[in-house]
């Protein structure tokens, strides 16, 4: 089982969720290099998707370069360069700030009260370091 | 690839109840959940692909072959699992192994060994004197084993318990690890569908509502939660509360409600099951 969570209430659609908690996982060094993905039927089953859906997150991934589809075998995490891991990790943190922003712009919050928040937030999450 | 099932145009009257014009088509590395109220023609179609019915018109070819009568070769490369057995209650599970297994070349004694074991069926009894539950967890253990290309059961969870249930899905779901296998089931459990499915094929009195890829059928719709609703009927509108709207177009409903300046408090997708409900209402 893969920690994989999406959601469905989402406008994002659904392989991309699938693709970037993958992406996630594998730049995170969650999925190690020759890790054995699940098959697309099982994973189907499991997110309860079509495997039209995750083939086509599959198909992504694989010619993206995270992962590869050994024939007979089944799919593997690849190696990822650092770079790309470093690519992916920035995507995906400012993705999440975009994310924040965007929703307390939603509530009218002006740039000052962002900034207040931010620097509240970073120094309580700091100390319980 | 070619397509496994073809079902084009076909028509059948029985007592004055229409079946079709239907037309659909299978692809190998799919399952598809055919859906619909009772006495929607399911069944019927079914028993057609395996000439156990004859179509008034149209055509239909299994794995490439016509279903005609006339060359029936291709039914050792399809199993058919009807709701009900006809002909097996003087037999026990063995002797039922024994005069099926020889009939299919790809028998995997393994699978059959495995589901009697994990079903926990007895061998030795008469297939009439098995509970309802029983003699569908030992038909689907004669069926997966006969390793066809295709597959088609029908109903084949409408009795199963939970674990069962859960068992049936694992078990299936490995049988369609060679992907150049296809499934066809009729199925009134949501459950069977949300993990199963790949495609849904809705009926209703005969005729077919449309063939959806799921996830796309499940995206389709939202319900949208707002502080005041407008004056309707919105792009998309399928229903309205005082505050909620329901929509099969929530890209133009959304873009009619931005465009209007009407704030959306929430907005979710709509379950499966909500949805097949409002495609069968």
């Amino acid at each position: 089982m893969l920690p994989i969570r999406l959601s469905k209430d989402s406008r994002e659609p659904i392989y991309h969720q699938i693709e970037k908690q993958l992406k996630a996982l594998i730049a995170g060094g969650h999925l190690a290099a020759g890790f054995p993905l699940p098959s697309i039927r099982a994973l189907s089953k499991e997110l309860e998707i079509s495997v039209i859906t995750i083939r086509r997150a599959y198909q992504d991934l694989e010619s993206q370069g995270f992962i590869e589809t050994v024939h007979g075998k089944g799919t593997f995490v690849k190696e990822v360069q650092s770079a790309m891991k470093q690519k992916t990790m920035t995507a995906s943190v400012r993705a999440e700030f975009e994310r924040a922003i965007q929703n307390a712009m939603d509530y009218d919050y002006t740039v000052d009260e962002i900034e207040k928040v931010f620097a509240e937030t970073l120094e309580r999450l700091g100390k319980g370091e | 690839m070619p397509e496994w099932i073809e079902i084009k145009d076909v028509s059948k009257k029985i007592d004055g109840f229409q079946l079709g014009p239907v037309s659909l088509s299978i692809e190998p590395g799919t399952i598809t959940a055919l859906v619909g109220n009772n006495g929607s023609g399911k069944s019927t179609m079914l028993k057609m692909i395996m000439n156990l019915a004859n179509p008034d018109s149209g055509e239909i070819r299994v794995l490439g072959k016509p279903v005609d009568g006339k060359d029936e070769s291709w039914k050792r490369h399809v199993t058919f699992q009807p709701q009900n057995a006809v002909g097996w209650n003087a037999y026990t599970g063995e002797d039922l192994k024994r005069l099926i297994a020889p009939l299919y070349p790809k028998w995997d004694e393994a699978v059959f060994e495995r589901m009697i074991s994990l079903f926990d069926i007895p061998l030795n009894k008469r297939f009439g004197k098995l509970s309802p539950g029983v003699q569908q967890k030992l038909s689907l253990s004669l069926a997966l084993p006969r390793s066809t290309d295709i597959l088609i059961l029908d109903e084949p969870t409408a009795s199963l318990d939970i674990p069962s249930k859960n068992l049936f899905m694992d078990c299936l779901v490995e049988w369609m690890e060679q992907e150049d296998r296809a499934v066809i089931l009729t199925t009134h459990e949501t459950e069977d569908i949300r993990k199963l499915a790949d495609y849904l094929f809705l009926m209703q009195g005969g005729k077919p509502l449309g063939h959806f890829e799921k996830d796309i059928l499940a995206a389709g719709y939202r319900r949208f939660w707002l502080h005041e609703m407008p004056a309707g009927p919105l792009p998309g509108e399928l229903s309205r509360t005082e505050n909620q709207l329901v929509s099969d177009n929530p890209d133009a409903t959304e873009r009619y409600l931005s465009e209007h300046g009407s704030p959306v408090i929430d907005t979710k997708a709509l379950e499966l099951e909500e949805i097949i409900s409002l495609l069968l209402k």
